[in-house]
């Protein structure tokens, strides 16, 4: 029988193919960025919108390695530790709520009835729609980009936790009660720990929305951050800035997903994803 | 990841080069501002069309709702010409290395451009406040200018970048905000209680200007057309008669707002209803003045990008013949003849 | 017949008292008049066809459900909300799967500690847990979590954990229904040593008659199949016990299985119980066991009394 390396359903690539195959479009994409930089960089030596690979280093070296000469800050460390401290405080906040609220609606009938129409409803209003009342309401400050990712996510997480709570087969919680369990026991021995692990999983999913909820509110009103790097510097088309920040907000999402995952994985080895 | 697959694919579709000068189309773009609204006016009232055909080209004028935006597509290839300041045309095409040339002088700021604050009087009192404005664009320059004639520096106060949609709003919304805006958004503002204006641009006039740049080497045609169709709307605009007050009343409607509110708007902003007037603005002695103040606050706020060794690194050439910076380099271009030939009516 | 006092004393001497529960959802009758009166140390074992509602009445005895009317008893009291007077072994989902073997056997225990004793709790029943373990002949798996066990092997587990407890009956849901043969006569095995061993009592509910004869030391039979006086509105009627058979205790080898009075029994109670056209009349149900009563409806008492005649 014949063993097909990469065509058809039969294929079974190599590792060494997987990997190949796996770079092969990025490796694309970079040789298409660099072709159509030089072109134009040919052409206005000045031209600012493809940045030649040297020129965002500067840039780099500039923001990252060298302290502005007029704050003494290093600007993308700044940048980064305040847009990290939002979404962490964003995302934790919103995990803690949602857990909670999930969790005891979904156990609870009489709370699942005062709270599951409500949220539902939190969580078809378009966050992004709000921003200005947000802003309004609570300043130009931290709280307000807080409370858009919060709003923003925190009404997915409840109602995957409580999805997840009310899926929990009837039997494991009579089982428990059975074991003379009491029903905050029940609630936060026996189904909270075994919606931990769904919560880590849903807090991966919900991050792409989170930071984009985070560079929206930072493009609106604020002082520092990476979003609000971006759009500043967009005001005289620094792609030599824009682009290496992408691909670093890039990097930070896949990291901050990589570190969940092994969490996950260290954490809750019997759960199956 | 996505987020950078679409940058890059605008972006290489932008890169291929704009071979359009040789066409005899041409695509121009301007967004929202009081003194850009007679663009809409003529065209939409066939005032382009007819200098267009007179000059034997076609011209699509675009109207693009992010001001910023608007200016990056001009530097980017995408439109011949755009409407946008001075300040702006240094920092973004001409740092960028877009060989662009002052068209038409079309109005100058005169109090359209303010600051304001809760809880003051003076500018003074912006000392250790919170100000928003949106950074690096003319009201960062305005605010420069006001805290340097008052003996402060930008170390005194702390700057919120906030976008212009919101800016109104989220400062009557605080109890002791200050704010550095423009119209419309500055009459809101001000319509506020407890709310002072302590600064605006009419007290440095001719400093933020309103122009319609054109790339320098697009052919004469698209030049004289646009100036062309600028001056008649600017007679029919001027003219004291029913024509102006209906072409008024369009520009209001077109604009969003009333026709007393934007008569309002009018008369802060110095409009060059003479192509005369403002062919001799630009012959003036005091643009060189207040270029020289523009340049240097970009190249302090890192407008002129990370190359730039000194404010120097680009050429501002005058009437006259004479430039601001490198003279070999000379990417932005002051030049009155159009507006010359307009006033001569010899277009 | 039974009387009233009678039926009182039945209820304070027997661990489990069932009096006159029906059970419907909605129209359908799942339960019609079940009686059944259950004493300390029986394995009894409830078979019938599927669908019969033995899985209902053992989540009514469990107090997951609560009968639409009459009454279940244990020890003389209210059932009520299940609680630890009552363990439970299911078919599946007995295990909690964010816990190891262990730690399912010592549940039990750690919930009768406080937040902050837990940890002592641990310690102090580990030596029981294990010991618990090692009798389910589980104990070397004791590290693993319940996903990395084989079916029977977490049944063994299941039953540990229900054990620790103490309970005063321990209610079994077709508990062994998912298991290979071989395995399931192994756990079949292991049950009645530990019935013999802690002097259990058992209610334990399943579909395969051969096991319900096997285990139990009475068989009820639950089924739809049966006759009575009600015209056109029997074809809407539950479940009833048709038969309750005490058994002689046999040895535990499962050769039995394959002697003549067993086999005969299996087809008796298949007769009566899973066999439609053997249905039988609600006077005259095989009711044998000594504790058995029965409460008939006014229309059934009618039709006895006609049947004995004058």
């Amino acid at each position: 029988m014949r063993r097909y390396l990469f065509f058809g359903v039969h294929a079974d690539p190599p590792p060494w193919l997987r990997r190949l195959a796996a770079a092969l479009p990025f490796v694309l994409l970079l040789a298409l960025y660099l072709g159509a930089s030089q072109l134009r960089l040919a052409e206005n030596p000045d031209d600012k919108i493809l940045p030649s690979l040297a020129q965002m280093a500067d840039a780099v070296q500039r923001l990252a390695f060298r302290p502005d000469p007029r704050s003494e800050e290093y600007v993308m460390l700044k940048d980064t530790t305040s847009s990290l401290a939002r979404l962490a405080l964003g995302v934790g906040l919103s995990a803690a709520t949602g857990l909670l609220l999930g969790l005891n609606m979904g156990l609870f009938p009489g709370m699942g009835a005062v709270l599951l129409a409500i949220v539902t409803f939190v969580s078809i209003v378009p966050p992004l729609a709000i921003l200005p009342i947000l802003f309004i309401s609570l300043g130009v400050d931290e709280l307000a980009k807080v409370a858009l990712i919060f709003l923003g996510i925190f009404p997915l997480i409840t109602r995957d936790i409580y999805n997840t709570v009310a899926a929990l087969p009837r039997e494991q919680i009579t089982k428990a009660l059975s074991l003379g369990a009491n029903e905050l026991q029940l609630a936060y021995r026996i189904v909270l720990p075994q919606v931990m692990p769904r919560l880590i999983e849903t807090v991966r999913l919900s991050l792409g929305a989170a930071w984009l909820f985070l560079i929206a509110a930072e493009a609106i009103a604020s002082t520092d951050g990476l979003g609000y790097r971006i759009f500043l510097v967009r005001r005289y088309l620094a792609m030599d800035v824009i682009i290496p920040y992408v691909l670093w907000i890039t990097l930070l999402g896949y990291l901050i997903d990589w570190l969940l995952r092994l969490a996950l994985r260290r954490l809750y080895p019997w759960y199956q994803a | 990841m996505h987020k950078l697959i679409g940058l890059i694919a605008l972006l290489a579709a932008a890169a291929l080069p704009g071979a359009a000068l040789a066409q005899k189309s041409f695509d121009v773009c301007w967004s929202h501002y009081t003194g850009w609204e007679p663009w809409a006016y003529a065209d939409e009232k066939g005032l382009l069309k007819k200098w267009a055909a007179k000059n034997g080209i076609s011209v699509k004028l675009t109207l693009v709702n992010d001001y910023v935006e608007s200016i990056n597509l001009y530097t980017a290839g995408k439109y011949q010409a755009c409407a946008m300041t001075n300040m702006d045309a240094l920092t973004i095409p001409a740092v960028g290395g877009i060989d662009s040339t002052a068209l038409i002088v079309g109005s100058f700021s005169n109090g359209n451009d303010g600051i304001v604050i809760k809880k003051g009087a003076a500018v003074k009192d912006l000392k250790g406040r919170k100000i928003k404005l949106v950074q690096f664009s003319v009201s960062h320059y305005l605010l420069s200018r006001a805290l340097a004639l008052n003996g402060m520096r930008e170390r005194d106060v702390t700057l919120v970048n906030t976008s212009d949609a919101d800016i109104a709003s989220l400062f009557l919304a605080e109890r002791d905000g200050a704010a550095v805006t423009w119209n419309p958004m500055l009459l809101k503002a001000r319509s506020g209680k407890d709310v002072t204006l302590i600064f605006d641009s009419s007290k440095t006039p001719g400093e933020i200007i309103d122009l319609m740049v054109v790339k320098s080497n697009a052919p004469d045609t698209l030049k004289k057309t646009l100036a062309g169709a600028w001056y008649e709307t600017m007679a029919v605009m001027s003219g004291q008669d029913k024509a102006s007050r209906d072409a008024l009343a369009f520009m209001a409607q077109k604009a969003g707002g009333t026709l007393a509110e934007f008569e309002a708007q009018i008369k802060t902003t110095r409009m060059f209803y003479k192509a005369g007037e403002a062919a001799a603005f630009v012959r003036g002695p005091e643009l060189r003045k207040t270029m020289e103040y523009v340049r240097s606050f970009s190249f302090e706020h890192g407008l002129y990008g990370q190359g730039a060794k000194s404010k120097d690194a680009v050429g501002i050439a005058f009437p006259d013949g004479g430039t601001l910076g490198n003279a070999k380099n000379v990417k932005l271009r002051f030049d009155a003849v159009l507006m010359q030939a307009a006033a001569d009516a010899k277009l | 017949m039974n009387t009233t006092e009678q039926l009182s004393a039945l209820r304070q001497k027997n661990l489990l008292h069932i009096e006159n529960v029906y059970k419907q959802y909605g129209a359908r009758v799942v339960l019609d008049n079940i009686d059944l009166s259950v004493a300390r140390g029986e394995l009894c074992t409830v078979v019938g066809p599927s669908g019969c509602g033995k899985s209902t009445l053992l989540r009514i005895v469990v107090g997951q459900e609560a009968p639409s009317s009459g009454d279940a008893f244990i020890e003389g009291a209210p059932a009520g909300y299940p609680d630890a007077t009552r363990g439970i072994v299911y078919q599946k989902y007995s295990l909690f799967p964010h816990l190891t073997v262990l730690d399912n056997v010592l549940l039990g225990k750690v919930l009768e500690s406080s937040i902050f004793g837990r940890v002592r709790a641990r310690r102090e029943h580990r030596d029981e847990a294990m010991q618990m373990l090692e009798r389910a002949r589980i104990a070397e798996h004791w590290k693993k979590y319940p996903h990395e066990l084989s079916g029977g092997m977490q049944q063994r587990v299941a039953i540990a954990q229900a054990l620790i407890k103490k309970p005063r009956i321990v209610l079994m849901d077709e508990p062994f229904g998912a298991l290979d043969p071989m395995v399931r006569e192994d756990m079949q095995v292991l049950l009645l040593e530990l019935w013999e061993e802690y002097g259990m009592t058992v209610f334990f509910v399943t579909h395969d008659l051969e096991e319900a004869v096997y285990l139990g030391t009475r068989v009820i039979v639950l089924s739809q199949y049966y006759i009575d006086d009600r015209g056109a509105a029997a074809e809407q009627r539950g479940a009833k016990i048709v038969a309750d058979h005490a058994l002689p205790r046999r040895a535990f080898s499962t050769s039995v299985k394959s002697s003549p009075e067993f086999i005969e029994l299996a087809a008796e109670i298949r007769r009566a119980g899973f066999d439609p056209t053997g249905a039988r009349h609600v006077t005259q149900f095989n009711l044998s066991h000594p504790d058995s009563f029965q409460t008939l409806t006014a229309a059934e008492s009618r039709a006895l009394r006609a049947q004995e005649g004058p």
